[in-house]
């Protein structure tokens, strides 16, 4: 019998075609003897990475090829015989991609004018093929064409092979056998045909003969083969076979060589750089600790060749300094004393105890990885300088393969089916959005759904099938690849939704694996607010601040952290975290690191907090397994919080090699999805017992370490993010009314509304001043205030639904002269009657026209004036009597049009009737003992479901003196959910639990009392 | 002039409840697109739930699944609102639809035949009820006053132009039939009921708000007229030809039936539009009229084709006893498409066309015997043509040969000495509706040269099944 090579074979890469993974494939190819398997997913190589990945697992050579339609043209397979073929392949499907959509392709007959050296082509001949196609194909691909026969039991194979085969005879090109593969086993068909239903938005019923007639089009055995095709077409698999050497481990990638100037080396050049950098830092002289860390990191880098990653870094935050747009670096490489000297991180490394070797080994062979995080507001900017600098040939985003996850599939696939829209969403419903699991069957019948009903079956076994499979390539927030060559003759580019994107056919782990490096330009809403407070203190206070030079290890500030007097600040203003504060009390940068870390799904599930807090306290005294690994967890007393941690443990206690560490830390993030832990855990297990663990240590830590999975939070990102952390602590210690007005202007961001956060200020005897328009500009603004402190302005931004270039207009006309009274405003602002009416309705008219009635009154009043009359002044009419406003409508106006009041909370105008309820205000509790029944009553600003505590629902109060943190109990909750749903006023009667500060009510009964307050604007963050 | 307004506080809500067996159950109407469905409307039932207009589904049936859904239909909502048009058409012969959900009767000139309005309003209600629909009825002098009013007033008359302005100044702003945007605009003014409004100098509203505000205004108090549009009832042939002496053979009733179509037809032909169905009453002397229903695959006009079908029609019913009229409804009257036809059409004089063909034979044979076939993409030969497949065929080009001619079921083939033409043709299709069917397909060919299409189940050497012949 002939081996065979399958040369025509589509993953699930060709989205919604391929109903197999490479893994799978590949698989059962190599079950089968196949000599090789080509994929050649439709004019994408977007899967091509993972099927290399599968063929050296399964030692079956992949051969790289791609399906293509040539537009008025034949169909046909592209192999690549050879490096140079795969470049070439790279360039078409780039060309095809980006002449067209999102996701399309535009194959045109032009693209094959030019000589294609190194390509093989397989001619696939449509019903009736037409000779001229095969004649073209022939000119271009001189002796590196095949025309294939691909029988699949249709009506008459015997005709079709005897009429393909004197066709090739005629064209003098060989003909060879292929598969047309789209499934790895004929058990795909079903998914297969749904799929096809999915790709053109339709049931699989009127899907019609657009399915496929049968399920041949899967991997079949090398017997099932020779029965159907003559030998001599299998055996041309095995030439064409034969000629294809290329592997993707030839690729070889550069760094972009300009940022290197003439004469320089890479590594000269940095370590030029550095010193600069370090005269800036440190313009009194450098430590002698400092510079013997710069030294052996500098000689590290040079040693991995990593020296161009460093300073296309550099380069980048070298632009974002000079256009001050603020930025800080994180990840495995970016809290180095180099980093620091560069400009990419903030964090003197004179003042932590953070180590470079820990992020970056000269044993582990893991590529440095440095994310930037940029101002929000002016990310883009920096996106723009990379495509300048670079060129778009030469720069392109990553891409992310969106997976199909439980909600989705499950919807593609009911619809598919013909189920009804409500029956859909329903079953959707039972799905957690971003599970990738199937839900549970209890779940369904509580939702009405029958599992054994043979439809619902159905939907369930293929969805099952479907969980996990790609659907789309979608643009990655900020992942950029750079190279020296053109990209595209590495991997395709391709369009991405937004325009003026490009990227790459490539995620993450597809760069890591062939070995592209990627910098990560990310944005963070924080960073905006931060310069914005920077310039307020700038102007009002002439005092220039940055992230490094605000003073550190600030008591006060620490105490306020204590306090989890938190709101608005940069992670541990969320009410985890905020519960955390008072128990973990940071008084250090590096308890800001832990802080950062612990409060994560991570720790949480590894059952890791609560031995750290106790050991923290004094409760519980700190032990090591081992002196050995007293080393590792000194810093987190004994408790493993960090994922390097995890990894050390791996190697001290557990006999790992760097590198294998590495793989561990690759399985803990992927195991969810793929599982493959299993057998790190024997390892591990064996490992530790060998070197004296106890088997019982040995469990607990694999158990952390699945905790950890997806969760596990790197040290590095912890120390980056806590720096922000403790930046923003310190303005909003130190410079509240900045640092209030900075948050507002960059908003939306963080966890509290406007409103909350001016609350929050008010709370801390900061004057807020209202929207007016005399006064206000765009943004918020400080003004000095009646206290002889800073006070804050709100912006005309605050007006809903006003557009900023109105507000420059009234800026504009008031730099002029000040506005005399309303007609003068309008007239000089040139306001359209929508403009106008959003001003008197939001009061910022107060000053010109008087309360918000006769500001309405009198906006209307305003007509535009003929040319003739310009600079008449406005005729006078009678004046009529408005009725003067009332408080609650005051408030109800204000919540409606500026989603804040300047005037009483809304609790505290109902107070007085809550006292008549015996509800307790938030201001009470601290002084209530533990373990009291009571009653609160607030409006609800959040309720939430944390993943991490079943069943649970944390409900968030507000009242006039701040919140109150309301448990929720799933049986509760099932009972009273009209109220838990419903209610904007609540009222809870529960059970008072406070503990070192941290206060909770445990709920026995909720109130709906939002009657009582009929028409505030509340915003709930609902269940998300 | 004095004028009624009906309105009718949940149309829609009715329009299902009045068909349901119990109306207290908790019931919502469901609306908006497949990805956001909107709860549009509910009972106060389903209210006490907790349900509320505008609250998505999801969110409701996260709350509570113990209430039923129905389709939010604008089309029903207009169907009854019409409906009720002309059920008050019978009170007046000025009844306006053309404020929403409501229906404005001038009454006055009614009064002589319906009695004063106490007993006039009384029987409207009654009715009203009847019918299933909830209701909210005001009279006053003018159509927007009374429009306006019903809003928050049931069972108000006002009759005089002072009570008019009193209760009229006490309306809420919002309520008074202006758009929503100048009722937002004045109360934002903070005026908030009509009287403040209606105390304006009229320079200044003038100034502020545009013309037909005024106007409306004075519509209201009465100052302007408002001119609405007069609702007609509906067109429909209803024909009844009284007979002279009781009739008791079909024969007799041919001429009046002959007469009844053609009227029909020239009534069709004035409207220009066709017939789909229409019914033939048979009123006897004794026991209830016999009804023939006489229905067409498509909208004709032909007035020999419409008697030929209702001949055909009468002619199979057995007529129970002498027969007094013949009457003729029609109510499914859609427009009419003619027919394409050569401009030199060399048809034999006997021979029929095909349309008349087809209904004849159906008349003849029954509705059950005729039917038409569509082909249908369906890769199971037996799923792969419909009878009278309401949708069009959709990608049928490209098919591979299949036999004019498919058994309704398949039979052993047992034929000898058969020759393997061609195939296997392998067919795996239909697991989505548990009719999943795996076969072997082969071309054979008879020792007499008959052409069969024969299979074999997947991987089973069994005897062929015939399932269709080549002709």
């Amino acid at each position: 019998m002939s081996g065979y090579a399958e040369l025509h074979c589509l993953s699930n890469f060709s989205f919604q075609r391929g109903a197999s993974s490479a893994q799978e494939l590949f698989e059962r190819a190599s079950h089968h003897g196949y000599s090789a398997l080509a994929i050649t997913d439709e004019c994408t190589l977007a899967g091509i990475v993972r099927a290399w990945q599968a063929a050296k697992e399964t030692g079956l050579k992949l051969i790289v090829g791609s399906e293509m339609q040539v537009e008025s043209g034949p169909r046909l397979v592209l192999l690549a015989e050879n490096l140079q073929g795969y470049q070439i392949l790279c360039r078409i499907i780039t060309r095809a991609r980006r002449r067209a959509a999102k996701g399309e392709y535009r194959l045109l007959r032009e693209d094959f004018a030019e000589p294609l050296p190194g390509l093989l082509a397989i001619w696939l001949p449509d019903n009736q093929p037409d000779a001229q196609a095969g004649h073209w194909l022939k000119e271009i691909f001189p002796e590196r064409v095949w025309l294939a026969v691909e029988l699949h039991c249709g009506p008459d194979d015997g005709r079709r092979l005897a009429h393909l085969q004197t066709l090739a005879a005629a064209l003098g090109i060989p003909a060879v056998a292929a598969g047309d593969v789209h499934m790895h086993a004929r058990g795909r068909r079903a998914l297969q045909d749904t799929m096809t239903a999915i790709r053109f938005h339709c049931t699989v019923a009127e899907a019609g003969h657009r399915l496929f007639p049968n399920g041949e089009r899967h991997l079949r055995s090398l017997s099932a083969l020779a029965n159907i095709y003559p030998t001599e077409l299998l055996v041309e698999t095995q030439r064409i076979d034969e000629r294809c050497t290329f592997d993707l481990g030839q690729l070889r990638y550069q760094y972009p060589r300009e940022l290197v100037p003439e004469g320089q080396t890479p590594g000269s050049w940095l370590r030029q750089l550095t010193e600069q950098g370090m005269r800036w830092r440190w313009p009194l002289g450098i430590e002698e600790k400092v510079q013997v860390q710069i030294d052996k990191e500098l000689a590290l880098i040079i040693d991995k060749e990593y020296e161009s990653y460093f300073l296309t870094v550099h380069d980048i935050v070298r632009f974002a300094r000079e256009q001050a747009i603020l930025c800080q670096g994180r990840g495995s490489a970016a809290n180095s004393a180099v980093c620091f000297a560069l400009g990419i991180t903030e964090i003197d490394p004179a003042k932590s105890n953070l180590l470079f070797e820990r992020f970056l080994s000269r044993e582990r062979d893991e590529p440095p990885d440095i994310d930037v995080d940029f101002e929000h507001d002016r990310r883009e900017e920096v996106i723009q300088y990379v495509f300048q600098r670079y060129g778009r040939h030469r720069a392109a985003l990553t891409a992310v393969a969106s997976t199909y996850r439980g909600a989705g599939a499950i919807r593609d696939v009911a619809k598919a089916l013909g189920l009804p829209p409500d029956q859909v969403n329903a079953l959707a419903d039972c799905c957690g959005r971003w599970s990738t699991k199937l839900p549970p069957p209890e779940r369904l019948r509580e939702a009405g759904s029958d599992p054994d009903n043979p439809m619902l079956h159905r939907v369930l076994t293929l969805t099952g099938e479907l969980i996990g499979f790609p659907r789309h390539l979608s643009q990655h927030p900020g992942g950029f690849v750079i190279s020296e060559q053109p990209l595209e003759t590495l991997v395709p580019v391709e369009n991405a939704a937004m325009d003026d994107r490009t990227i790459i056919q490539w995620d993450k782990d597809d760069l890591d694996l062939v070995g592209l490096l990627k910098v990560d330009i990310l944005a963070l809403g924080m960073l905006s607010a931060l310069r914005r407070s920077f310039d307020l203190i700038r102007l009002h206070r002439g005092r220039d601040l940055t992230l490094a030079t605000i003073p550190a290890e600030d008591a006060p500030t620490y105490e306020m952290i204590s306090r989890a007097d938190t709101v608005g600040v940069f992670q541990i203003e969320s009410r985890a975290q905020m519960a955390m504060l008072p128990r973990l009390k940071p008084r250090t940068f590096y308890d800001l690191v832990i802080e950062v870390a612990i409060v994560r799904p991570g720790p949480i599930q590894g059952d890791m907090v609560h031995p750290y807090l106790r050991r923290r306290n004094g409760e519980e005294p700190v032990t090591y397994p081992s002196e050995a690994l007293k080393k590792v967890f000194e810093r987190t007393l004994g408790v493993p919080l960090f994922q390097e941690q995890v990894m050390e443990l791996a190697i001290v206690a557990a006999g790992y090699s760097a590198d294998e560490a590495d793989q561990l830390r690759r399985s803990m993030a992927a195991w969810k999805r793929h599982g493959g832990l299993e057998p790190h855990q024997k390892r591990l297990t064996e490992g530790m017992l060998e070197r004296g663990y106890t088997a019982e240590f040995a469990a607990r830590i694999f158990e952390q370490i699945k905790g950890f999975g997806s969760y596990g939070f790197p040290e590095s990102h912890a120390a980056s993010f806590a720096l922000l952390t403790y930046a923003s602590c310190w303005l909003k210690c130190h410079e509240p009314a900045a640092f209030t007005c900075a948050l507002i202007n960059s908003w939306p961001m963080g966890f509290y509304s406007p409103d909350q956060l001016l609350q929050d200020a008010r709370r801390h005897r900061i004057e807020t001043l209202p929207v007016d328009a005399r006064f206000s500009s765009w943004d918020c603004t400080l003004e000095p205030g009646r206290n002889g402190k800073l006070a804050i302005r709100l912006g005309l931004r605050m007006v809903r639904g006003l557009r900023e270039q109105d507000a420059q207009l009234i800026e504009m006309a008031r730099q002029e002269s000040a506005f005399t009274d309303t007609f003068d405003l309008v007239g000089r602002a040139r306001l359209d009657s929508r403009a106008r009416e959003l001003l008197a309705d939001a009061g910022a008219l107060r000053g010109l026209a008087g309360h918000r009635h006769k500001a309405r009154w009198a906006v209307a009043g305003v007509r535009p004036q003929l040319p003739l009359f310009a600079g008449q002044p406005e005729q006078k009419e009678a004046p009529v009597a408005l009725p003067l406003p009332s408080m609650g409508e005051d408030l109800h106006a204000d919540y409606a049009t500026v989603g804040t009041t300047m005037g009483p909370h809304p609790l505290s105008l109902l107070r007085s009737q809550l006292k008549a309820r015996l509800c307790r205000s938030s201001r009470e509790l601290s002084d209530i003992e533990h373990g009291r029944t009571i009653s609160v009553a607030g409006l609800v600003t959040g309720r939430q479901k944390p993943g991490t505590a079943s069943g649970v629902i944390f409900v968030t109060l507000e009242d006039e003196y701040g919140m109150v943190n309301v448990v929720v109990w799933s049986d509760l909750g099932e009972r009273q959910r009209k109220e838990l749903v419903g209610a904007q006023l609540m009222q809870v009667d529960g059970r008072l639990e406070s503990e070192k500060g941290v206060i909770h009510l445990i709920a026995y009964r909720l109130h709906d009392l939002t009657p009582i307050l009929t028409g505030l604007d509340v915003r709930s963050r609902d269940f998300k | 002039m004095r004028w009624a307004c009906i309105l009718l506080p949940q149309l829609a809500l009715d329009a299902v409840l009045r068909d349901r067996d119990d109306p207290e159950a908790p019931l919502a109407l469901i609306a908006g697109t497949p990805q956001r469905r909107v709860l549009k409307t509910m009972n106060p039932a389903a209210r006490a739930l907790g349900l509320q207009p505008g609250q998505s589904l999801t969110a409701a049936q996260a709350m509570t699944r113990d209430f039923v859904m129905a389709e939010y239909d604008p089309a029903q909502i207009e169907y009854w609102h019409r409906f009720l048009a002309a059920w008050a058409y019978r009170f007046s012969s000025h009844v306006s639809l053309d404020y929403p959900r409501a229906l404005l009767i001038e009454v006055e000139s009614s009064f002589n035949l319906f009695g004063p309005w106490e007993l006039f309003e009384r029987r409207l209600r009654d009715e009203l009820t009847a019918l299933g629909f909830r209701h909210r009825i005001v009279l006053a002098p003018n159509p927007a006053a009374a429009r306006a009013l019903a809003t928050i007033h049931d069972g108000l008359a006002v009759t005089h132009r002072e009570a008019l302005d009193k209760v009229l100044g006490q309306m809420p702003i919002q309520h008074c039939g202006l758009s929503r945007e100048i009722a937002t605009a004045f109360s934002r003014m903070g005026l908030r009921r009509l009287q403040q409004v209606l105390a304006l100098p009229r320079d200044t509203i003038a100034k502020r708000f545009p013309k037909e505000v005024l106007r409306h205004l004075d519509a209201l108090v009465g100052e302007s007229a408002v001119v609405l549009d007069c609702y007609a009832p509906p067109d429909e042939f209803d024909v009844r030809i009284e007979l002279n002496f009781d009739v008791e053979s079909h024969q007799a009733l041919l001429f009046p039936l002959r007469r009844l179509t053609s009227d029909l037809a020239a009534f069709l032909a004035g409207r220009d539009s066709g017939v789909q169905r229409f019914t033939l009453f048979l009123e006897h002397r004794e026991g209830p009229d016999s009804q023939i229903p006489v229905g067409l695959l498509s909208a004709e006009r032909d007035a020999a084709m419409l008697f030929e079908l209702a001949r055909g029609r009468l002619e199979n019913v057995q007529i129970p006893g002498p027969t007094q009229a013949l009457r003729l409804l029609a109510r499914d009257l859609p427009a009419f498409v003619p027919a394409y036809r050569e401009l030199f059409n060399e048809r034999p004089q006997q021979s029929l066309p095909w349309e008349q063909l087809r209904e004849r034979l159906r008349a003849r044979l029954g509705d059950g015997a005729v039917h038409g076939v569509h082909a249908f993409a369906d890769h199971r030969p037996e799923c792969g043509w419909q009878i009278n497949a309401a949708k069009a065929a959709t990608g049928l080009a490209d098919l591979p040969p299949r036999p004019g001619w498919l058994l309704s079921k398949p039979v052993p083939l047992q034929e000898p000495a058969l020759r393997i033409v061609a195939g296997p043709e392998r067919i795996e299709s239909g697991w989505w509706d548990g009719g999943d069917v795996r076969r072997d397909y082969y071309l054979v060919q008879t020792h007499r040269g008959q052409l069969a299409w024969a299979y074999c189940p997947v991987g089973e050497a069994g005897p062929l099944l015939l399932h269709g012949w080549f002709a």
